[in-house]
């Protein structure tokens, strides 16, 4: 009987769904023979002549229309005959279900027959989808003895009563003449050729339907996130289930697309329920949906599973191929899971025993001109090998493995040295019975949450939480909320805050948990450990990259899962909503009894979390504080163990290499290649649509970022930690522990009788406090981050912003920091130092100095020979000696090269002395550069150290130059201000406009910047602050103009181009010349509303309407173009250094080395410079974006859009700067 | 009708114009007479029979500033029609006893049609004029009476700022005004000593009332002076916040609670919208949008601080706290109080409740002013009450809204 079925359902209606709808239109051209053979095509064409006559009717009588007459009622798919006339006007997007009332707004000829049709075909659509799930759950009550479906026939009916007038009024009628023999499928047949001709005809449309698509997308999002929930929780049922309460409700089902389909599918498939599936299959057909790859590839698990009959899966991959797809696609394209590759091997081979799987397409790689020597194979050097053997580097992933499965990892702090008080004592014992206690309490309102939310779900109360609540065990959920309890400042935490954090956490445990279910962490596993031979010193030397390799391993294993996750990602309100359900349950369940510290007091339970309201102005913010007992028992048991999640920390082995935009950095953690704004999926998506092989460069670039080794220098780290811990040093950038703050004003009798200014000063004490505080933590966590791998090596995992800027993954401890992290830092690789090395050395230290920033190289050496001997009393007694090291501008890292420098100096022959010191080289202004060498303007060139130069050049002096230029002009003119500004235009005046005049500071942020520095100065007039600073950023501006003359044309094409481009609603786009894709994420969004119990939060979404943000897109684009294109050359860098063998890792503009290299690394810097500029940036972006927002070959094109097209294509000149001369410019980066 | 006509409105530059204006409006005086003086003592000025120019005059005056100063002026409301501006006169003038009267602030007179309605009823006016424009006309007014009227150049809606730095005209100090005005402080409880009238500006309506708010409940600003009687027109939509009954949603507000809790709140008169010029170079009416509340009408509102403010246990010194607790409570107008109650740890909600006949079941919404205030005191007195732990929000929110 289930083949009976299976044939019906797989057989017929998709069958049809093949036939081109030239076929179907010119039904008099179907030959007799098929109409023979098929009764549905009969009855299909009876039913277009029925309609045909009716449009005529319609036409010529245009009379109102009474009656609904029994023909008419049995139109089916009567939308069909309308295509004709919509294809014309505009096709209808492709795989959507087409709803009447979405397609309204694409029929541009309104005359009424075409209304009253639509009309009638709503309401019988309606009919058919009332007989089609009325049908679906019959099965369901035959096979189970399940309650399910009396809940989902009651759903229904609500769903039909849904107020639409027409509806209402017509259905009496309907019900009477119901007596029609057809079958329900028919309708379906005929959407099926919709879809098909949707795909046809696609193109100038595509504008409108992306930003329909956009809108939708979330709620698709949110329909298969819980769908993949049901999955997960191996619910089939359920799943189904909810899937009706959409498929049934023709306004619902809109916002099912193939996927939801097949998700219910696989899970059906999952348990060997063929019957299942195929009614799944049979569902979709019915709305005219078109099965996808991953359809066939869920029909074929299942069927496989079921050891079906071969006449089944013979029917199954006839399907298959009607619907265009070939079996080999199937291990092409798609993602499995557990062991749905073998199921679906096996079921083909029922028919065909000696299929074999494709095999997998060969390597591609990067045409990019930037990287022809890179990627071509003669040149290829074997990849750098770590000093571990394959046996080490397995233990240490082993150990990182675990951790990751752990998910925290809790770690003493480096304040444990700390002797112990009895008190101390006290209050952890307290703090502990506390916690269990609410340990268990929290686990109670969970439960019974849970339990509450259980019972609701029959109901049709599509949005619970319910199957989210239960990914994870209970414990799970508790250990969570616990963490957030523990880790909550005392002055607070945002609401909308803890409840994202929550929901993350809460996410990146189920993904964790769909990784060892899927199997996919096995198949990591395995992969890794032929992976580590191309890293391990004591393998053969592969000629591989890391990419390359894995991906070499991963098409070798063959069976298995994909090492790609489905997406299953969770819609950011979802996310929230979750987040705000457990923030509410904690609030709820932590209690404290009051007299805990205050015996005096009567026992009683009190919250330990409040709420609170802040208000700015206007509005108003929700605060989740702690009651100050808590907060007072949590100070008093300084503990000192500290709880991380286990992406804080780095990786204890080299990590797993990028692949894809989903796959790479942590075995389980969650990383995206891409980080964005919260609920922002534009980059994603980008990233997705982008063919892979475009990727490769950018993907290299992170992958051999993230797989440089480091260690920690402990002598520094010791000392840091002393100082630490020994009331800290604001000078020195340790922060002191808040116990160091001065006391707080004192203030006679009861706070309620303060007047005014002593509450202005207890306001300034509190801020100071929680700041002093925050510091202090950030301080802490990085401090014991570090003392936790003091004696381990580790790395990085790399990843990068929208601009291809890269950052390492763990937030608090990385080469990122500050002065304080970047001091403790070193290469775990150690070179000799060479020739050069120990001069290079010295001249990094004088670099850090601060000192001697306007003398050539060969100054800054002799200056370092001449304070020898502070710098050797630096390094042998920091806290003790002369202590010339704290004067610099980076001390610690000062202090750390000194060392360096005495051990080098001292050893034997310090050009064998191996070092692991990190030297770094920076680019003067890189900004500034990259735009002086994109408009080759002369004179901005020279002054930014594009050309050789004896000394280096100081732009901020060359502006500052100007500027006092300009005053002094103005000052003889007799205007007031420029004379009061006499001898206060400085170098340090201008800086940091200059700086950030690049990066697109406006006059009004320019002038707010000289109002902080003119005020820094204790003699400037203070009345003149605002006149002076409005005067001095306007010369700034001006002087910048003055130099840059190019540069400025460019910015303000740029700016130009971005803003017509979003004022015609389109975002800005472009494409590095690496080949990474970028998308502005700046969108007008409005926040939508979550309504929770304990407050109503408005949470930034980007689902509706999402119309581009234009002052935003149009100040933002200069400043990211030119990030994207510092980050290009930082990764051309990088990739030409691994194939000259260096260690290389960078900080945005500044790149660190080992002494050995600095001289090849700063000439591959130089030439990656050139040839990076040497390519057609402007042109090609130029191109791009014509192509992109000027679709070519329209002819009447609106005002608009020829204004957009002649700003495109006007590219702004360029001066007569000769690139070359970067190749010999010593000071380009120094 | 004696003076000139005011000049054809081609005059190219402010001092022109300024000239235009004053020559425009000169004053026309009836001799001082001798018993003028006399009548002085008891705070009532003879009238000084000015000339009251036409609505259109008073528009034609204000539409020809605005074309020429180059700068774009702040939406401005004027009193520009006699009639309103008798009305207005009339109103501020109300149950007026015998007694000598407090000293009138008229806030941004403009061409000061409502100042010689004034004068004529023989007030004492204090012109608080912010647009150095209009200055030159007033003056000469102030020059041809004998003291009856002061001219001051300022805002009043820029009074105190809370930035640091010198203080810039027209943004003016509370003290320097009232030294100015030549009036002294009084105890709370003494009579009103100056009355004050003005057109909020629209734009920044709600934050001068809560910046009012904030300075009433802490004595300070021009509440330091004592009891100042404020008469503000103020647009329908705010006065249905501030006269607003327990329940009634949308209307009832923080606002509200505090305002009839510090004031007693009389409305004086209702005027259309229409009835004002405006400044806009269109002349349009320029109408906020109100979704919830009716909005046709400007309120002449009357506030006077109530006399028993701080008799109980509401004081200058805590009161922000009790600013700080109320906008809690109607942040979430539909919640329990108790619930907001027991989110601050005051357990023993229920037996308070209690004792203050509140319902336990109350929604914050509901409680009518009084009831916050005795909630309050009531608070004040149980030893259960932290409020410390509030204190980063109170002083944070008073340094926003003061902004």
């Amino acid at each position: 009987m289930s083949l009976l079925r299976l044939r019906a359902a797989l057989g017929g209606p998709a069958r049809l769904g093949g036939i081109p709808w030239s076929v179907l239109r010119n039904y008099s051209s179907a030959s007799a023979k098929e109409k023979a053979r098929r009764s549905p095509v009969c009855e299909r064409t009876e039913l277009l002549e029925v309609l045909k006559a009716r449009v005529k009717q319609l036409q010529a009588g245009n009379g109102p229309e009474v009656t609904v007459n029994k023909q008419e009622l049995s139109l089916l798919g009567n939308d069909k005959l309308q295509d004709p006339l919509r294809s014309e006007v505009a096709p209808g997007p492709t795989e959507e279900p087409p709803a009447p009332w979405g397609r309204e707004k694409s029929l541009s000829r309104p005359s009424s027959w075409a209304e009253k049709l639509k009309k009638e075909m709503y309401i019988r659509q309606l009919k058919v989808e009332r007989k089609l799930s009325l049908a679906a759950s019959q099965p369901t009550l035959e096979n189970q003895v399940n309650a399910k479906p009396k809940g989902k026939v009651k759903a229904k009916s609500k769903t039909k009563k849904s107020p639409k007038i027409p509806k209402t009024k017509v259905a009496p009628a309907w019900n009477q003449s119901q007596a029609g023999s057809r079958s329900t499928y028919t309708h379906g047949k005929l959407r099926v050729a919709t879809g098909k001709e949707g795909v046809k005809a696609q193109g100038p449309q595509r504008v409108q339907e992306e930003k329909d698509n956009n809108q939708q997308k979330i709620l698709q999002q949110t329909i298969q996130s819980n769908l993949q929930c049901f999955l997960f929780l191996q619910q089939p049922e359920e799943a189904e289930r909810f899937l009706l309460l959409y498929h049934s409700s023709p306004s619902k089902r809109r916002l099912l697309d193939v996927n939801a389909y097949d998700i219910v599918m696989r899970s059906w498939a999952r348990k060997g329920r063929v019957r299942r599936v195929s009614r799944i299959f049979s569902l979709m057909e019915s709305v005219g949906m078109r099965p996808s790859l991953g359809s066939f590839a869920a029909a074929l698990e299942g069927l496989g599973r079921s050891q079906a009959s071969p006449k089944a899966v013979w029917r199954c991959l006839q399907q298959l191929k009607n619907n265009g797809f070939h079996v080999d696609e199937l291990f092409q394209k798609c993602l499995f899971e557990e062991d749905e590759k073998e199921m679906v091997l096996r079921a083909i081979r029922i028919v065909q025993p000696d299929y074999q799987l494709p095999p997998s397409p060969s390597p591609q790689t990067s045409k990019s001109s930037l990287l022809q020597d890179f990627y071509s194979k003669e040149k290829t050097v074997s990849y750098p090998k770590l000093d571990f053997s394959v046996q080490e580097l397995q233990k240490r992933f082993q150990q990182q493995l675990e951790m990751e499965l752990n998910s925290t990892v809790t770690i003493e702090s480096v304040e444990s040295t700390k002797p112990l008080t009895t008190q101390t004592l006290k209050a952890r014992k307290l703090l502990g019975t506390l916690r269990s206690q609410w340990h268990s309490s929290i686990l109670q309102a969970l439960q019974k949450s849970k339990h509450s939310m259980s019972k609701l779900r029959v109901a049709p109360g599509y949005n619970t939480l319910y199957p989210y609540l239960c990914l994870l065990p209970d414990e799970e959920y508790v250990a969570i909320m616990m963490q957030i309890l523990n880790t909550l400042s005392p002055q607070g935490e945002s609401l909308a805050v803890l409840a994202r954090e929550l929901g993350s956490k809460v996410y990146n445990r189920y993904i964790t948990q769909q990784k060892l279910r899927s199997q996919q962490l096995e198949k990591v596993q395995a992969v890794y450990e032929g992976y580590i031979h191309l890293l391990a010193k004591d393998s053969q030397p592969d000629e591989y990259l890391p990419r390359e390799y894995w991906e070499k391993l991963v098409a070798e294993s063959g069976f298995g899962p994909s090492l790609n996750l489905r997406d299953c990602s969770w819609p950011y309100m979802l996310l929230m909503r979750l987040g705000m359900h457990l923030l509410e349950l904690l609030v709820q369940a932590v209690k404290v009894p009051r007299n805990i510290l205050n015996p005096r007091l009567e026992p009683k339970l009190i919250p330990v979390l409040y709420h609170i309201y802040s208000f700015h102005s206007s509005w108003q913010v929700g605060l989740i504080k702690p009651h100050p007992i808590f907060s007072q028992i949590v100070s008093d048991a300084a503990e000192t163990l500290l709880t991380f999640n286990s992406s804080a920390i780095p990786m204890l082995c080299p990590p797993v290499p990028w692949t894809s935009p989903h796959f790479g950095a942590y075995i389980l953690n969650d990383t995206k290649l891409m980080r964005f704004v919260d609920g922002a999926i534009q980059h994603q998506l980008l990233l997705e649509q982008c063919p892979p092989v475009n990727l490769h460069p950018v993907l290299d670039a992170l992958n051999l970022l993230g797989n440089c080794a480091w260690k920690v220098n402990q002598p520094v780290l010791d000392i840091i930690i002393s100082i630490f811990n020994d009331k800290g040093n604001e000078k020195l950038d340790i922060p002191p522990p808040v116990s160091e703050a001065p006391k707080p004003p004192v203030a006679p009798g009861n706070s309620s009788t303060w007047n005014k200014s002593h509450k202005h000063e207890l306001l300034l004490y509190k801020k100071k406090t929680a700041e002093m505080h925050s510091l202090r933590m950030d301080a802490l966590y990085k401090l014991s981050i570090a003392n936790y791998v003091r004696d381990k090596v580790f790395w990085f995992p790399h990843n990068m912003d929208f601009r291809g800027r890269t950052y390492p993954c763990p937030p608090y401890f990385n080469h990122l920091g500050n002065d304080v992290t970047r001091a403790i830092l070193l290469f775990a690789e150690g070179r000799p130092l060479g020739p050069k090395g120990l001069d290079w050395l010295k001249i990094h230290l004088v670099n850090l100095t601060g000192l001697k920033k306007k003398n050539a190289l060969q100054e800054r050496l002799e200056y370092a020979n001449e304070i020898m001997e502070e710098i050797l009393d630096s390094a042998d007694h920091p806290l003790t000696g002369r202590k010339w090291w704290m004067n610099t501008d980076e001390p610690w890292q000062a202090l750390a090269c000194c060392m360096e420098i005495a051990k080098a100096s001292r050893s034997p022959d310090p050009a064998a002395y191996i070092s692991h010191f990190p030297v770094h080289q920076d680019g003067s202004c890189n900004g500034l550069q990259h735009y002086a060498a994109l408009g080759r303007d002369l004179i901005g060139a020279i002054s930014v150290n594009l050309m050789p130069c004896s000394v280096p050049q100081d732009v901020y002096s060359a502006v500052a130059q100007q500027v006092e230029e300009f005053r002094r002009k103005d000052a003889e003119q007799g205007v007031k201000i420029a004379r009061v500004l006499q001898g206060f235009v400085s170098r340090k005046v201008v800086k940091q406009t200059v700086m950030t005049v690049v990066y697109g500071v406006t006059r009004y942020g320019g002038r707010l910047q000289m109002e902080k520095r003119l005020k820094e100065i204790n003699e400037f007039p203070e009345e003149y602050l605002w006149e002076a600073s409005h005067y001095l950023v306007k010369q700034v501006f001006n002087g910048i103009k003055e130099m840059f003359s190019a540069t400025r044309d460019i910015q303000h094409w740029l700016t130009e181009s971005a803003k017509l481009i979003a004022q015609s609603g389109r975002t800005v786009e472009w494409v590095t010349p690496l080949g990474l894709p970028i998308v502005q994420p700046y969108y007008r969004s409005r926040p939508t509303v979550l309504n929770c119990s304990m407050q109503h939060l408005s949470v930034k979404s980007f689902n509706s309407n999402q119309k581009p943000d234009t002052v935003k897109q149009k100040n933002a684009f200069p400043p990211n173009f030119i990030h994207s294109l510092d980050s290009t050359h930082m990764m051309l860098t990088a990739l030409h250094c691994l194939r000259q063998g260096l260690t290389f890792v960078s900080v945005h503009d500044c790149y660190w080395t080992h002494a050995l290299t600095v001289d090849i690394m700063n000439q591959i810097c130089r030439q990656q410079f050139v040839a990076l500029h040497s390519e057609k940036i402007l042109q090609d972006l130029s191109e791009f974006m014509l192509e992109k927002y000027c679709s070519p070959g329209r002819e009447n094109r609106a005002l608009w859009q020829k204004k957009l097209m002649e700003q495109l294509s006007n590219v702004p000149k360029t001066g007569d700067f000769n690139l070359k001369e970067v190749m010999d410019s010593t000071y380009f980066f120094s | 009708m004696l003076a000139g006509r005011a000049p054809p409105g081609a005059a190219g530059c402010r001092r022109l114009l300024a000239a235009a204006l004053a020559a425009g409006l000169r004053p026309l005086l009836c001799g001082p007479p001798c018993w003028a003086a006399a009548r002085r003592a008891v705070g009532q000025w003879p009238s000084p029979g000015l000339r009251i120019p036409e609505a259109a005059e008073a528009e034609r005056l204000v539409q020809q500033l605005q074309r020429v100063q180059r700068a774009r002026l702040p939406l401005r409301r004027f009193i520009a029609c006699p009639q309103l501006a008798r009305t207005v006169q009339r109103c501020l003038q109300g149950g007026a006893s015998p007694s000598p009267q407090p000293v009138l602030l008229e806030c941004a007179p403009g061409p000061g049609i409502l100042t010689r309605t004034l004068l004529n009823a023989g007030v004492k006016v204090v012109a608080l004029e912010s647009n150095s424009a209009f200055l030159p006309n007033l003056q000469s007014l102030e020059n041809s009476l004998d003291g009856q009227l002061k001219v001051i150049y300022g805002d009043f809606f820029r009074l105190d700022p809370l930035g640091t730095g010198t203080v810039k005209p027209p943004a003016v100090c509370s003290d320097k005004l009232f030294e100015t005005m030549g009036v002294a402080a009084v105890p709370w409880r003494a009579d009103v000593p100056v009355k004050i009238f003005g057109i909020l500006p629209q734009r920044r309506e709600r934050n001068m009332l809560w910046r009012l708010l904030f300075a009433l409940y802490e004595c300070s600003s021009i509440y330091r002076y004592g009891r100042v009687e404020l008469n503000i027109f103020v647009s329908e939509k705010e006065y249905k916040v501030l006269t607003a009954k327990p329940g009634e949603v949308k209307a009832y507000q923080a606002l509200t609670v505090l305002w009839q809790v510090g004031c007693e709140i009389e409305l004086l008169h209702k005027e259309p919208w229409s009835s004002f010029a405006t400044n806009l170079k269109s002349g349009g009416l320029a109408v906020p949008k109100s979704r919830w509340l009716p909005n046709d009408h400007l309120c002449l509102v009357r506030l006077t601080p109530q006399e028993n403010l701080f008799t109980g246990g509401l004081k200058p010194t805590n009161s922000s706290t009790f600013i700080f607790m109320v906008k809690q409570c109607l942040a979430k107008p539909k919640s329990r109080l108790t619930d907001r109650l027991k989110s601050w740890s005051l357990d023993n909600s229920g037996k308070l409740l209690r004792e203050l006949e509140i319902p336990k079941n109350a929604e914050t919404r509901n409680l009518y002013p009084e009831d916050y205030r005795r909630l309050f005191e009531a608070l004040q007195n149980s030893s259960v009450f932290t409020e410390t732990w509030f204190h980063d929000e109170v002083l944070e929110s008073i340094r926003n809204i003061n902004l």
